[in-house]
């Protein structure tokens, strides 16, 4: 009873579960706390219910000579102060809460479920109606309230319950009201109404369905939560009356013989608690929640070994070699890849999704997710070997020498802090100056990526600034530690058309007036063709050509690069418009599926026998590198990728990169 | 901002209007009549009715609905239907009692709620495991069994603390601190553990965003990512969390009152159940809805002061 209704629905989920359509064991029979919660619960209904049936002692009989007894081989938990058998009495008060309780659940989700559906289905006059009233409902201490019932009606507790689920009713209402607006808002259900099923068969065929776990989840916290207002109320004399017994008078009972007989307290305390543990670990279970799922702490990471420390590009400031990063006893994600940068320059890194751009990218911070981690090569940034630095030593170097931007940056900067905060802070950091003079550098650094009112910006809140602001924030907090490199992983991609170029004018004009270097990520070609220097191509995890802009875009030697160039829409300027793009057939393979030899060739027009042996990278575009077994061929017969004549409108899927899916890309 | 206090104030004031209609309507769709309660059991059907008379009760029910609400405007709750006393006057007595109480445990529950369940999320591992589980059966647990558990311990064997009783702070400090401690500790081993359990959801969803990226990019010490940022991200669903959660030790007040036989709304409300005492009940359901309702509101403005999307909204 110290628990109301309120706060279960705040621990559910509101997120809707697809139906599930697999067969077999259910998933949350997988957990163990599932698997204790649901054999609880099915054991303890069963046997309270049956209790008359197999109980060794009438709930009256009394066993003068033994009272408050511990447990014996008559009395297996015991005889309370008249001596009567616990065991016959405890399971025997069972039913009573157990089927109260589920009384209050039908009633609860028979009102708050169809009123939810009805309210989610009826738009936003209905629902307002609906809400604001179980607001209200709410709103009322449900507890104080279920005293008046009983003052009214006596200790009925079947209707005391019923009453209670009328109140629930309206946290189930504002859980169920926003699952089944998300359900509502997925495509299928309007393509239901389109094929003309009905409301009720929308809702019971679609709707409903898609809502069973959020469901059971609140189902059994409610249960829970019903069996602990029973005994409550039993224990403040609002149960059945003696000599029937119920949970709660028990414990009462106990709390009168705590000097002479406190065993008495534990058999029925016992039972209740485990029972109301079983429906709260049920609900977890079902709700998917893992108690382990805690992230492990970041780890320091294991010393890696270097191959060759010589650096082979002097001039370069940040030279890649080899490197390969992997899931933590997984696949590889990323293997051999090769890259200098010279000072000053921007080296695009380019490919489809999932080819490891980003996860390249990470590394050269030592900020790749959690169980991913470096596993050969070498990362040398300015003479320094980065790969096998402590975290702490990465810190010194992050932010202070090399700094990055994201892909998305409404959600890069903290939603909880004004603008000014976010960027005071490094740079006090970073410089070593007062308050005063650190806002002052932060409106310089404002106004110098292109924010006029900078003054405005300065108090504003993250959600209250546009992407392309949102994104000149990013690069003015990434430029307050006056790095010499700056990662920029697909700094344009969330924005708007014109509001990309907008942000890549900015980005050129800091390496032409800072002489700032940049490693910039992107599927754009034309975005690479706008900016960068140098370019790498990257492929399922490797690099498979590279070279200056110029060289790799104009006369692309791998297949690879060819077809991303057929598939790019923009033309430049002058150029006839092609009939047909071209496109990629297939998709990458995602790591640990990738095939020896040319990881490529199952998408290849090129492809031949000879593709699936090993072979290594071929130097390339002065300085550059191709990894393709048939370069040569290629060059000499002037081979283009074509258009192909069928499958030409899935142009769109080599290119448009669609949000990054889990993990890798 | 002023149009969301405006449209808070208007469901708090709705709220309790409901509750005084709703407690109002039910005790007179009962069988029950408050003449036979004031008149006492063996009373005749003559002293009954001339008791409903007196109290009013045959009048049409809008008419008494509206003279309630004239007495209510005067902070007038009626009199008992027992012993006569002031209804208002002794609620008034007994409030303090009940909000010391539930403040006390909501502050320890905060505190350890939250000192665990920021560890939970940052350490992980074992000990992280041990504290979710260990909180997932914590708040399971019945609080009238906690309740004499407790008692059991510190009280009979340990011999630390009295078990049982009140005594008011103007007579003794001490005394007073010293009788709320058990009920208090009582109450806060399920609050802890719910607020354990969503400072660590919390922590772990902040530890998980993409601004903590960005910090981690910018070099930001990592004690200042998860004590500053990190933390501040978590406040809004704790604080949420916190006030449910004295509203919830407010109505679960009732059974700790019982146990500890202190003289707070929650044993009023019990006694006025117990003798039909409809008049007393009403008032108890309303001083109750007016705390949560005020608390509701205190903590839609700690929400705003903390959330700038609320607070520039």
């Amino acid at each position: 009873m110290s628990v109301l209704p309120l706060d279960a629905a705040d621990e559910v989920a509101t997120e809707p579960v697809p139906p599930a359509r697999r067969r077999g064991v259910p998933g949350f029979l997988r957990r163990p706390g599932g698997v204790f919660g649901a054999a609880w619960l099915v054991f303890i209904i069963v046997a309270s219910l049956t209790a008359p049936l197999w109980r060794p002692y009438e709930v009256t009989e009394q066993d003068t000579a033994n009272r408050l007894a511990l447990p014996s081989a008559d009395h297996w938990f015991g005889t309370d102060p008249l001596g009567r058998d616990l065991l016959s009495r405890i399971f025997t008060a069972g039913s009573l809460p157990l089927l109260s309780s589920a009384l209050m659940l039908v009633v609860a989700f028979g009102i708050g479920l169809p009123l939810a559906l009805l309210a989610a289905e009826r738009g936003r006059k209905v629902e307002r109606v609906t809400s604001r009233s179980t607001e209200v409902l709410m709103a009322l201490p449900g507890t104080i309230l279920l005293l008046a019932v009983i003052g009214v009606i006596g200790n009925r507790l079947y209707p005391v319950m019923a009453i209670l689920g009328v109140l629930i009713s309206a946290a189930v209402y504002r859980v169920m009201l926003g699952v089944a607006q998300s359900v509502r808002q997925r495509l299928y259900i309007d393509a239901a109404r389109v094929n003309g099923l009905g409301s009720l068969r929308v809702n019971l065929l679609h709707v409903l369905p898609s809502m069973a776990t959020v469901v059971a989840v609140q189902a059994a916290q409610l249960f829970g939560i019903g069996l602990l207002i029973v005994a409550g109320l039993a224990f403040l004399g609002f149960g059945p009356g003696e000599p029937e017994p119920s949970w709660g008078f028990m414990i009462q009972d106990a709390s009168g013989h705590l000097f002479d007989a406190p065993w008495l307290l534990v058999p029925t305390g016992v039972v209740l608690a485990l029972t109301v543990v079983a429906a709260n670990e049920l609900a977890d279970a079902i709700a998917g929640k893992k108690a382990d799922k805690v992230p492990a702490r970041r780890k320091e990471r294991l010393p890696v070994a270097v191959a060759d420390t010589a650096p082979a590009d002097p001039s370069a400031v940040l030279e890649v070699r080899d490197l390969s990063v992997a899931v933590d006893d997984g696949p590889q994600l990323v293997t051999g890849v090769s890259f200098a940068l010279r000072p000053g320059t921007v080296l695009g890194l380019v490919g489809e999704s999932g080819c490891g751009k980003t996860m390249t990218a990470r590394s050269l911070m030592g900020l790749l997710p959690d169980g991913v981690s470096v596993s050969g090569g070498s990362i040398r940034w300015q003479g320094r070997e980065l790969v096998g630095l402590s975290e702490k030593e990465l810190t010194a170097v992050r932010g202070r020498e090399i700094a990055m931007i994201s892909q998305e940056p409404m959600v890069a900067l903290d939603p909880m802090f004004s603008i000014a905060y976010q960027l005071v802070g490094p740079i006090r950091r970073f410089r070593g100056v007062g308050r005063g003079a650190a806002r002052k550098i932060a409106a310089e650094l404002l106004r110098n990526v292109g924010i006029v009112d900078a003054e405005r910006v300065l108090k504003s809140y993250p959600h209250q600034l546009s992407g392309g602001m949102a994104q000149r924030v990013c690069i003015a907090l990434a430029l307050t530690g006056e790095p010499e490199l700056l990662i920029a992983d697909e700094p344009t991609t969330a924005l708007d058309v014109t509001v990309q170029a907008e942000i890549l004018s900015l980005l050129r004009a800091l390496v032409h007036d800072t002489g700032l270097s940049v490693v910039i990520v992107s599927h754009d070609l034309g975005v690479v063709a706008d900016i960068c220097d140098d370019v790498a191509v990257m492929y399922a995890g490797a690099v498979v050509e590279s070279g200056t802009a110029a060289a790799v875009l104009d006369d692309p030697s791998h297949p690879y690069t060819m077809a991303l160039l057929g598939a790019n829409p923009h033309v430049p300027e002058g150029e006839p418009v092609p009939l047909r793009l071209a496109s990629i057939p297939g998709t990458v393979p995602p790591p640990g599926s990738w095939p020896t030899g040319c990881r490529f060739a199952s998408r290849c027009q090129f492809a031949r026998d000879e593709c699936t042996a090993p072979f290594p990278a071929l130097p390339a575009h002065g300085s550059g590198s191709v990894l393709c077994i048939r370069v040569d061929d290629l060059a000499s017969t002037h081979a283009t990728w074509d258009a192909e004549p069928v499958g030409a409108e899935t142009v769109a899927d080599a290119v448009a990169e669609p949000a990054p899916t889990a993990g890798v890309s | 901002m002023l149009a969301y206090v405006a449209k808070r104030l208007s469901l708090a004031v709705g709220t309790v209007l409901a509750a005084v209609l709703i407690t109002f309507l039910l005790v007179h769709a009962g069988s029950g009549t408050p003449g036979a309660v004031k008149a006492g059991p063996g009373a005749t059907a003559a002293e009954i009715a001339a008791q409903n008379e007196a109290l009013g009760w045959n009048q049409p029910l809008y008419v008494q609905f509206f003279d309630y609400l004239g007495h209510l405007f005067r902070f007038d709750l009626g009199t008992s239907l027992i012993d006569g006393r002031s209804i208002a006057a002794d609620l008034g007595d007994r409030l303090p009692v009940t909000a010391s109480i539930a403040l006390f445990a909501t502050l320890l529950s905060a505190v350890v709620g939250v000192l665990l369940g920021v560890t939970a999320a940052v350490r992980g591992g074992r000990l992280g495991k041990l504290i979710t589980t260990g909180a997932g059966v914590a708040l399971s647990l019945p609080a009238f069994w906690v309740g004499v558990i407790v008692v059991y311990l510190l009280a009979i064997k340990l011999e630390l603390l009295p078990a049982t009783g009140y005594v008011p702070f103007s007579s003794d400090p001490t005394a007073w601190f010293n009788s709320l401690v058990l009920p208090v500790l009582t109450l806060a081993v399920g609050g802890a553990a719910i607020i354990a359990r969503t400072a660590a959801a919390g922590m772990r969803e902040a530890l998980g965003q993409e601004h903590i990226r960005t910090l981690r990019a910018m070099g930001t010490p990592e004690w200042r990512i998860r004590y500053v940022h990190a933390l501040r991200f978590s406040s809004v669903p704790v604080v949420s969390v916190l006030g449910i959660q004295f509203i919830a030790l407010f109505g679960g007040s009732v059974i700790i009152e019982n146990l500890f036989a202190l003289p707070g709304l929650g044993q009023a409300g019990q006694q006025s159940a117990a003798s039909h005492d409809f008049p007393a009940l009403i008032g108890v359901v309303i001083v109750a809805t007016v705390v949560v309702v005020v608390v509701n509101l205190l903590l839609d403005l700690v929400v705003a002061a903390l959330d700038p999307k609320v607070r520039t909204a």
